[in-house]
C-alpha cells in the first residue's frame, strides 16, 4: 500500500497564513502599544487589557504591560463602516437535487448592542443562508471569496467527497480573495450541520462565517410531528469599550483556553426572541459556532427532549434538563411550552473563580420566547412519549461486535509549552490543585490573552507511535471499523477539555470512562472533558485525505490536529 | 538411624530466631491479612478496562480512616466519580453543577453485630448533607449528587435503619472531591500581600 507524505508544514503554514488588508499591513506598529495597555484607546486596533468580565482576580503588576508576542489585527479596519452592506438576516435556501447556489464571503456592517462592527457574511447574511435539502441530494456550491484573507469552507458533519472538504493544503488550496472555488456537497445522513472557514477560524469563523444546512428526512413519520421548527446558532463575541477585541496577527491569540467571547449571540443577535402559542411543541436545532465556549442551554423551565445527534437520531429520545453542546456539536431537541407565558433561553453554568477558589453561578440571557394564546394542532401527546428510534439501533447494531475490541489508536490530548509569560508559568504551577471536567468561563484572561500557539503547543500524542499532531497519518480502508482511545491528560501542564471533531466519517462513542454508552447516536465531533477517557469507534466510509482536530479554533492554530488517509480497495488511485 | 542431636546447634539458632520472632510472627500476619480480592483485583485489572465504573483517576476520591471506630481503624476506601448518562457525555443540573455518579467500595473493616456502614456526601459547610446509602455486604454503595464540592464520609451506624438527614454514628472514613482542593489563593503563593479581609478571607 502505497502511503502519502502529508505535508503537516504546509498545511500549518497555510492555516497560519492571514493576508491582512493592505491598510492593516501598512499601519505604524506602534499602534500595537508594546509599552503599556492604552486603557482609553479610541482606536480600537491598538492592543489593551483584555476584558476582565466579572474577575475578581488583581491584576498582578508584571503583567500590566504585556501584550502578546503577536501584532494586533482586525479585518476591515480602517474601511468606513457606512461604505459596508449592512447584513441581512439568515434566509433559508431550499436546494433541489442539481441545484446550484452562488454564495460569497464578503466584509458587512454589523450592529450589535446599538454599535457598529466591521464583520463578516457568507451571502450577507447573518448567519450565513440555511442551505435546506432532502437526503441523498446533491448540490453545488460556488463560493466566491470577497474578503480580505484567503479562505475555504469547511461542510462541517458531511461524508462528502474528500476533494471538497474545503482543507487549505490538504484537499485544496486557499482561495484568495477575488477567487471562486465550486464545491460539490452530498447529504447522505439527515439532520443538521454547518459550513464554516477553515483558514484563521479564530477570526473568520468569530466574525460571522458560519451558516446551517438541514438535511430533511425522506422517510414519512421519521420524527414526532412539532407545531414549528427553528434554527438556534450559540455564539459569543469579545468587545470591549472600543469596539471589537483585536485578533492575533501573524498567530492567534488566547491559545491557552481560546477566546471567550463576554457578547452572547443566538442567531447572530443579542435579543433573539421568537413567539409562539401556548402548547407548541417547538424542534429547535441547536449549533454551537463559538471558538471555545461550551453552553449548558435551558428554555425557561420548559420541558426538553433530545432527538438527534450530530449526524444521526438518538437511539432513544431522552427527556433532560438542559442542552451541554460543545464547539461544533449540534442536538436536535423538542420543547414544550405547555403554558403561556414568557420562557428566557439561558446559558446557566458554574463559573470558577480562580482567586477565590470557588464556583460561581454563572447566567447568561441568551433568548426569549413568548407564549401566548392556544397552539392550533397539540402534539403534547407525542412530546409525552420517548420513542425509540428502531432505524437508528438497526444502523448501529451491525457495529455492536467490535464495541469492546481493543483500540486501534489511543490518542493522549496533552500541551507542550515555551517561553510561555514567566508569571503565566508561576502561577499555573501553583494553580494545578484543580482543573474542572469543562472550562464554562474564561477564568484567566490576561494569560490566556497573552497566549500564542507559539508558546502553546496543543498536542494529539499517539501512544502508540509516540508521533504528535500532524505526523500522525494514520492508514485505515474503507470499511474499517477503527476504535480511538481519546485521553485527556489531566498531568499535562495545562488541561483543558477538547471537542474532537473527525472530518469525512461518522462514529459513535462506545464508552465514556469505561461506562458503556447506553443511548448512541452517530457523531462528527465530541467533548472529551478533563482526565476523561472517551472510546470512539469510527465507521470509514469515505476515501481521501482528511483531518481530525480539536475544534477549539485557537487549539486547532495551535497544533490540535492530525491526519489520517481512507484508502478505498476497489479504487487504488482514489484520494492520492 | 538419625543423626545425633547437636544441641550446640539448635541453641545457636534459638539465639538467632528468638529476637527476630516478633518481626516474622508480624510479617506472617500481615501476608495472611491481605486482601484476598486485592490479588484478584491485580490479575484482573486488564480485564476490566472497559469495565462499567472505571472512573477517570482524576476525580476518584480516596477515602481516609479517622482510625477511632474499633475495626475499621486500618480501613482503606474509594469513591469512583463518574458521569451520570445523557446524551451529551457529561451531565450537569440545570444550574450547571455537575452531576455525577458516586461510587463506593471499603476494605479492611470488621463490622460489630448490629452495625452497617452509611455513605454521605456533605459540603464542606456540612450545612448539606445527604445519604449516598448503606453500604452493602460487599462494603459498596453506589449514588449521586450534584454538589460543586464534597466529602465523601462514611459513618458507623445501626444495622437495618434507613439513613436519616444526618449521621448519627461515629466517622470511619472520609475523603474529599477533587474539586475541593480549590481553595483561595489569597494570603499565599503571588498573593500573599493581598489584602486578604477586603476579599472575605
Amino acid at each position: 500500500m502505497q502511503r502519502f507524505r502529508f505535508n503537516g508544514l504546509l498545511l500549518a503554514a497555510v492555516l497560519l497564513i492571514p493576508v491582512l488588508p493592505a491598510q492593516a499591513q501598512e499601519m505604524d506598529h506602534s499602534m500595537h502599544m508594546h509599552h503599556g495597555h492604552d486603557m482609553s484607546a479610541g482606536d480600537s486596533l491598538a492592543w489593551r487589557m483584555a476584558p476582565m468580565d466579572g474577575m475578581t482576580m488583581p491584576m498582578m503588576p508584571e503583567m500590566m504591560d504585556d501584550v502578546p508576542d503577536t501584532g494586533a489585527f482586525l479585518p476591515g479596519f480602517g474601511m468606513d463602516v457606512s461604505m459596508l452592506p449592512e447584513a441581512r438576516p439568515s434566509e433559508i435556501i431550499d436546494m433541489a437535487n442539481g441545484d446550484t447556489l452562488r454564495m460569497d464571503a464578503s466584509m458587512v456592517r454589523r450592529t450589535i448592542n446599538g454599535r457598529e462592527y466591521v464583520m463578516m457574511a457568507y451571502g450577507g447574511m447573518y448567519p450565513g443562508p440555511l442551505i435546506r435539502a432532502d437526503r441523498g441530494a446533491k448540490v453545488v456550491v460556488e463560493f466566491t471569496n470577497n474578503i480580505e484573507m484567503p479562505t475555504t469552507v469547511h461542510w462541517h458533519g458531511l461524508r462528502l467527497d474528500n476533494a471538497f472538504d474545503g482543507i487549505p493544503g490538504l484537499t485544496q488550496d486557499p482561495v484568495e480573495t477575488g477567487e471562486t472555488f465550486t464545491y460539490e456537497l452530498k447529504f447522505p445522513d439527515t439532520g443538521m450541520y454547518w459550513y464554516h472557514p477553515h483558514m484563521r477560524e479564530d477570526v473568520q469563523q468569530d466574525l460571522g462565517l458560519y451558516g446551517n444546512m438541514l438535511v430533511d428526512p425522506t422517510e414519512e413519520d421519521y420524527y414526532a410531528p412539532v407545531n414549528r421548527e427553528v434554527p438556534l446558532i450559540l455564539d459569543d463575541l469579545l468587545v470591549d469599550a472600543n469596539g471589537l477585541f483585536p485578533y492575533g496577527e501573524e498567530a492567534p491569540t488566547h491559545a491557552l483556553m481560546g477566546r471567550f467571547g463576554n457578547v452572547m449571540m443566538v442567531n447572530g443577535i443579542t435579543d433573539y426572541s421568537l413567539d409562539i402559542e401556548a402548547g407548541e411543541v417547538v424542534r429547535f436545532y441547536l449549533t454551537n459556532v463559538a471558538n471555545t465556549r461550551t453552553f449548558n442551554v435551558n428554555f425557561g423551565g420548559a420541558r426538553i427532549k433530545v432527538i438527534a445527534d450530530d449526524v444521526s437520531k438518538l437511539e432513544r429520545e431522552q427527556f433532560v434538563s438542559s442542552v451541554i453542546i460543545a464547539p461544533a456539536e449540534r442536538y436536535i431537541v423538542d420543547v414544550y411550552f405547555d403554558d403561556e407565558g414568557t420562557y428566557e433561553i439561558t446559558n446557566a453554568v458554574q463559573a470558577i473563580d480562580h482567586f477565590r477558589g470557588t464556583f460561581v453561578p454563572e447566567t447568561h440571557q441568551l433568548g426569549t420566547i413568548s407564549a401566548s394564546g392556544s397552539a392550533s394542532a397539540d402534539h403534547a401527546d407525542a412530546f409525552a412519549e420517548a420513542r425509540t428510534n428502531e432505524d437508528t439501533i438497526a444502523d448501529i447494531d451491525g457495529f455492536r461486535r467490535y464495541f469492546d475490541k481493543a483500540p486501534d489508536h489511543n490518542l493522549r490530548l496533552t500541551i507542550e509549552t515555551k517561553d510561555l509569560h514567566p508569571m503565566t508559568m508561576r502561577m499555573m504551577e501553583v494553580d494545578t490543585l484543580y482543573f474542572p471536567p469543562i472550562e464554562w468561563n474564561e477564568g484567566m484572561p490576561m494569560m490566556n490573552w497573552l497566549s500564542t500557539g507559539d508558546e502553546a503547543k496543543w498536542t494529539l500524542l499517539d501512544e502508540d507511535t509516540g508521533k504528535k499532531s500532524m505526523e500522525i497519518n494514520w492508514q485505515w480502508e474503507v470499511g474499517d471499523v477503527v476504535k480511538i482511545r481519546v485521553f485527556n491528560d489531566p498531568a499535562s501542564f495545562h488541561p483543558m477539555n477538547h471537542p474532537f471533531h473527525v472530518h469525512g466519517q461518522r462514529f459513535v462513542v462506545t464508552h465514556i470512562d469505561g461506562v458503556p454508552n447506553r443511548n448512541m447516536g452517530w457523531k462528527d465531533t465530541v467533548i472529551i472533558p478533563v482526565g476523561s477517557t472517551i472510546d470512539i469507534l469510527v465507521d470509514v466510509t469515505n476515501p481521501g485525505k482528511w483531518m481530525a482536530h480539536c475544534h477549539i479554533a485557537e487549539h486547532l492554530h495551535a497544533g490540535m490536529m492530525l491526519g489520517f488517509e481512507v484508502r478505498d480497495p476497489s479504487m487504488p488511485n482514489a484520494g492520492r | 538411624m538419625s543423626p545425633p542431636i547437636r544441641f550446640d546447634r539448635l541453641v545457636h539458632a534459638m539465639r538467632f530466631l528468638l529476637p527476630r520472632i516478633g518481626f516474622l510472627l508480624i510479617l506472617a500476619i500481615a501476608v495472611m491479612a491481605l486482601p484476598a480480592r486485592d490479588v484478584d483485583s491485580a490479575a484482573s485489572e486488564a480485564d476490566t478496562a472497559c469495565a462499567e465504573g472505571v472512573s477517570p483517576d482524576y476525580y476518584e476520591i480516596e477515602l481516609v480512616t479517622t482510625r477511632k471506630v474499633s475495626g475499621a481503624r486500618l480501613a482503606k476506601g474509594v469513591g469512583e466519580v463518574t458521569y451520570v448518562q445523557s446524551p451529551f457525555g457529561i451531565s450537569l443540573s440545570e444550574d450547571g453543577s455537575y452531576l455525577v455518579n458516586i461510587d463506593v467500595s471499603m476494605s479492611n473493616v470488621k463490622l460489630a453485630d448490629g452495625k452497617q456502614l452509611v455513605a454521605w456526601v456533605t459540603t464542606p459547610q456540612l450545612d448539606e448533607i445527604s445519604s449516598l446509602g448503606a453500604l452493602d455486604e460487599n462494603l459498596q454503595v453506589s449514588g449521586q449528587t450534584d454538589f460543586n464540592k464534597f466529602l465523601l464520609v462514611i459513618t458507623l451506624e445501626p444495622a437495618g435503619e434507613e439513613p436519616g438527614t444526618m449521621w448519627t454514628g461515629p466517622v470511619v472514613s472520609r475523603g474529599m472531591s477533587r474539586s475541593g482542593l480549590m481553595h483561595t489563593m489569597a494570603g499565599h503563593g503571588p498573593f500573599e500581600t493581598e489584602p486578604c479581609a477586603v476579599y472575605g478571607y
